[in-house]
C-alpha cells in the first residue's frame, strides 16, 4: 500500500480518508438507491445468483459498491501525481 | 490550509508536521455544560431508541430483511423511497441554514465524531487523570502501573465501542432479540460483521483519529466555508482588545503596561481539541466547540477584565460593523427549508397506506372465450397500514368490462403484500383497437374509504 504511505504532500490519514471514507459514504448512498429499487430475492430468478438471505445480499452488495468507489478514489489519488516526475515520496528527502 | 499552493517544487522541510497526539485540557463553563448536555442527550437517544416500543412493536426499526422501515407506527416501504430522499434533503438544507446563521454549531455540539470523542476523552480522563498526568504517563517507560492503566482504558473503550456497534445493529434487527442472540453467541454473519465494523470505527475514530477526522476526512469541514459570510456566528478572538498581549499580575489594573487584555496564558490553546491557536484568526480546523471561550472567560474573571475576549461573534461585529441576520442567503435557505418541510409533512399526512401494481400476464396476450376477450393480470396489493383490511376491486375503460376474481373478497393482513391473479372480460364488439387502456381501482371495504388506481393495457385481436 505504497499509495497510502505518508508523503510530504499529504498526511497518511488524509489520503486514507480521501480513499476509504468518501467512497464509504457514496457506497452507502449507492446501496440504498440500488436495493430500494431492487429486491435481492427477486434477482435470484434472473441470473445464477447465489441463494442468500436479504441481509447477506445487502452486506455483500454494499462491500462490492465500496470496492468499486474505493478503487476509483485510489486511482484518483494515484493520478493526482504528475506523470513526468517520480511520486514525491520516491524522491530522496536528503 | 497553509499548505503549499503547488507552484514551488518540493522543499526540504515536510509540508506537514508528524501528527502529535493532542491532550486537551478539561474545561468547565457555560458552553462546556451545554456541550456535555447535548452529547448526553444525543447519546441517550442513540442508545435508548432501539429499545423503545410503540404499540407492541419496536418504535424505530429499519427492517432490511423484510424491506420495511418502522418509525413510530408509520411503516415505510421501498416504494416510499421519496420520503427518504426528502428527509435527506431536509437534513442537508437544515445544515446549510444553521451553518449560515450560527457557523459550525453542528460540529461542536451534535456531530457523532465530536460526541463520541468527548465520551472517549471522558473515559481517558477517568483512568489516566488530567491532561498533564496523561502526558506524563505517555512519556514514562512501560511499567506495571502504565500497563494496567492502558489496559483498563482500552478495555473500557473497546467495551463502549462494541456496545455502540450493538446499538447500531439494533436499529436493523429488534434489540431484545438481538441481545438474546449475542448472549447465546448465535449472531448471524452480516450482524457480526456490522457490529464489529461499527464498533471498530467508533474505537478508531473516537480513540485515535479524533480531530484528524475533522481535518482530513470530513467533507462538511471543507465546504462549510461556502456557507459562511461576514455575518455568520463564529468563535473569534477580539484582536483589538487583546493585543498587544503580555503577562500582567492580577492586582495590576488592566492596560497598565500599555498592553491589551490577553495575558498570553495560552489556556485557549491548551483546551483546544484540534490544537489550534484561536488568536491567529478563523481557521478551518476550528470546530466551534467554544472550549476556548469558557476557559478565557474564567481567566478574564480572575484578571478583573470583562468577559468575551474570545466570544461568539461575527466578522462584521468584531470589526465594529453592524450585524445583519436577515440576509439574502438566510432568506433563500429558509424558504427552501420551509418548502421542503411543508411538502414532506403534507406528503406524510396524506400518505395513502395502500399501493397497487399491475403486471399483465406474460405468457398469453389474450384469450377468446365465447365472443368475449379475456386478459389475465397479476395484481400486487400492498397494505401499508398497521391494520388488516378488506378491499373491493373494479376496473373501467371499456364498455361492459367485468372483473373475474378467484376469491370472493380481497383481504390483506397489515404490512403485507398480496399477489392477486385477476381476469378482465370484455365483449369483442366493444374493442375498437388492439390495445385499450384500462384502470383498476382498489377501495377499502371496511374502513374510511381509501382508494388507489393503477393503469394497464387490455389486449385483443385487430378489429
Amino acid at each position: 500500500m505504497k499509495l497510502l504511505a505518508p508523503t510530504r504532500w499529504m498526511p497518511a490519514p488524509q489520503r486514507i480518508g480521501a480513499v476509504l471514507w468518501i467512497s464509504f459514504l457514496l457506497a452507502t448512498v449507492a446501496t440504498g438507491v440500488f436495493f430500494s429499487a431492487i429486491d435481492p430475492l427477486e434477482l435470484r430468478y434472473c441470473v445464477s445468483f447465489p441463494e442468500v438471505g436479504r441481509t447477506t445480499a445487502y452486506t455483500v452488495g454494499f462491500l462490492l459498491f465500496w470496492l468499486l468507489t474505493a478503487s476509483s478514489a485510489l486511482l484518483s489519488v494515484a493520478f493526482v501525481y504528475p506523470a513526468e516526475q517520480p511520486a514525491p515520496d520516491a524522491q530522496d528527502p536528503s | 490550509m497553509n499548505a503549499d499552493n503547488g507552484a514551488s517544487p518540493p522543499t526540504e522541510n515536510p509540508l506537514y508536521e508528524r501528527h502529535q497526539k493532542i491532550y486537551p485540557r478539561q474545561v468547565s463553563g457555560r458552553f462546556a455544560t451545554a456541550r456535555i448536555s447535548a452529547a448526553g442527550t444525543l447519546l441517550g437517544i442513540f442508545y435508548l431508541l432501539p429499545w423503545l416500543s410503540w404499540n407492541g412493536q419496536p418504535a424505530v426499526l429499519f427492517d432490511l430483511p423484510a424491506r420495511r422501515f418502522h418509525l413510530f407506527g408509520i411503516t415505510l416501504w421501498p416504494q416510499d423511497f421519496l420520503f427518504l430522499a426528502f428527509f435527506l434533503m431536509l437534513a442537508a438544507y437544515s445544515l446549510f441554514f444553521f451553518t449560515a446563521i450560527a457557523g459550525r454549531l453542528w460540529c461542536g455540539y451534535a456531530c457523532p465524531q465530536s460526541v463520541w470523542t468527548e465520551s472517549f476523552l471522558w473515559i481517558e480522563r477517568l483512568i489516566e487523570g488530567n491532561h498533564a498526568q496523561q502526558m506524563k504517563l505517555d512519556e514514562s517507560p512501560l511499567d506495571f502501573r502504565k500497563f494496567r492503566l492502558k489496559l483498563t482504558k482500552h478495555a473500557l473503550w473497546i467495551g463502549f465501542a462494541l456496545y455502540t456497534g450493538f446499538s447500531f445493529v439494533a436499529y436493523f434487527s429488534p434489540a431484545r432479540d438481538l441481545a438474546a442472540r449475542v448472549l447465546s453467541l448465535q449472531l448471524g454473519g452480516a450482524e457480526t460483521f456490522w457490529l464489529l465494523f461499527y464498533g471498530f470505527a467508533t474505537y478508531g475514530n473516537a480513540g485515535f483519529l479524533r480531530e484528524q477526522v475533522c481535518k482530513y476526512m470530513c467533507p462538511y469541514a471543507r465546504f462549510q466555508s461556502a456557507m459562511f459570510d461576514r455575518d455568520t456566528l463564529i468563535v473569534a478572538y477580539d484582536e483589538q482588545r487583546g493585543e498587544p498581549r503580555g503577562a500582567r499580575r492580577s492586582d495590576e489594573p488592566p492596560g497598565v503596561r500599555g498592553q491589551g487584555d490577553c495575558i498570553n496564558c495560552t489556556l485557549c490553546v491548551q483546551v483546544c481539541p484540534t490544537g489550534i491557536d484561536i488568536r491567529k484568526g478563523l481557521q478551518y480546523e476550528c470546530i466551534g466547540c467554544s472550549a476556548c471561550i469558557d476557559v478565557c472567560n474564567s481567566v478574564m474573571d480572575r484578571m478583573n477584565t470583562p468577559r468575551g475576549l474570545i466570544r461568539y461573534t461575527t466578522q462584521n461585529a468584531i470589526e465594529g460593523g453592524s450585524v445583519r441576520v436577515l440576509r439574502p442567503r438566510i432568506i433563500v435557505y429558509g424558504l427552501i427549508l420551509l418548502l421542503l418541510a411543508g411538502v414532506f409533512s403534507w406528503r406524510l399526512a396524506t400518505r395513502v397506506p395502500l399501493a397497487l401494481d399491475v403486471l399483465h400476464d406474460r405468457n398469453q396476450l389474450y384469450r377468446e372465450t365465447a365472443g368475449q376477450i379475456e386478459n389475465v393480470y397479476l395484481l400486487k396489493v400492498m397494505n401499508k397500514d398497521a391494520l388488516d383490511h378488506r378491499y373491493t376491486l373494479n376496473a373501467a375503460g371499456i364498455d361492459g368490462l367485468t372483473v373475474k376474481l378467484d376469491q370472493p373478497e380481497i383481504s390483506v393482513p397489515a404490512g403485507t403484500l398480496l399477489n392477486l391473479p385477476v381476469s378482465l372480460l370484455a365483449d369483442e364488439s366493444a374493442l375498437s383497437q388492439r390495445s385499450t387502456g384500462v384502470r383498476f381501482e382498489l377501495v377499502t371495504a371496511d374502513a374510511p374509504a381509501v382508494r388507489v388506481t393503477a393503469d394497464a393495457r387490455f389486449l385483443g385481436p385487430a378489429p
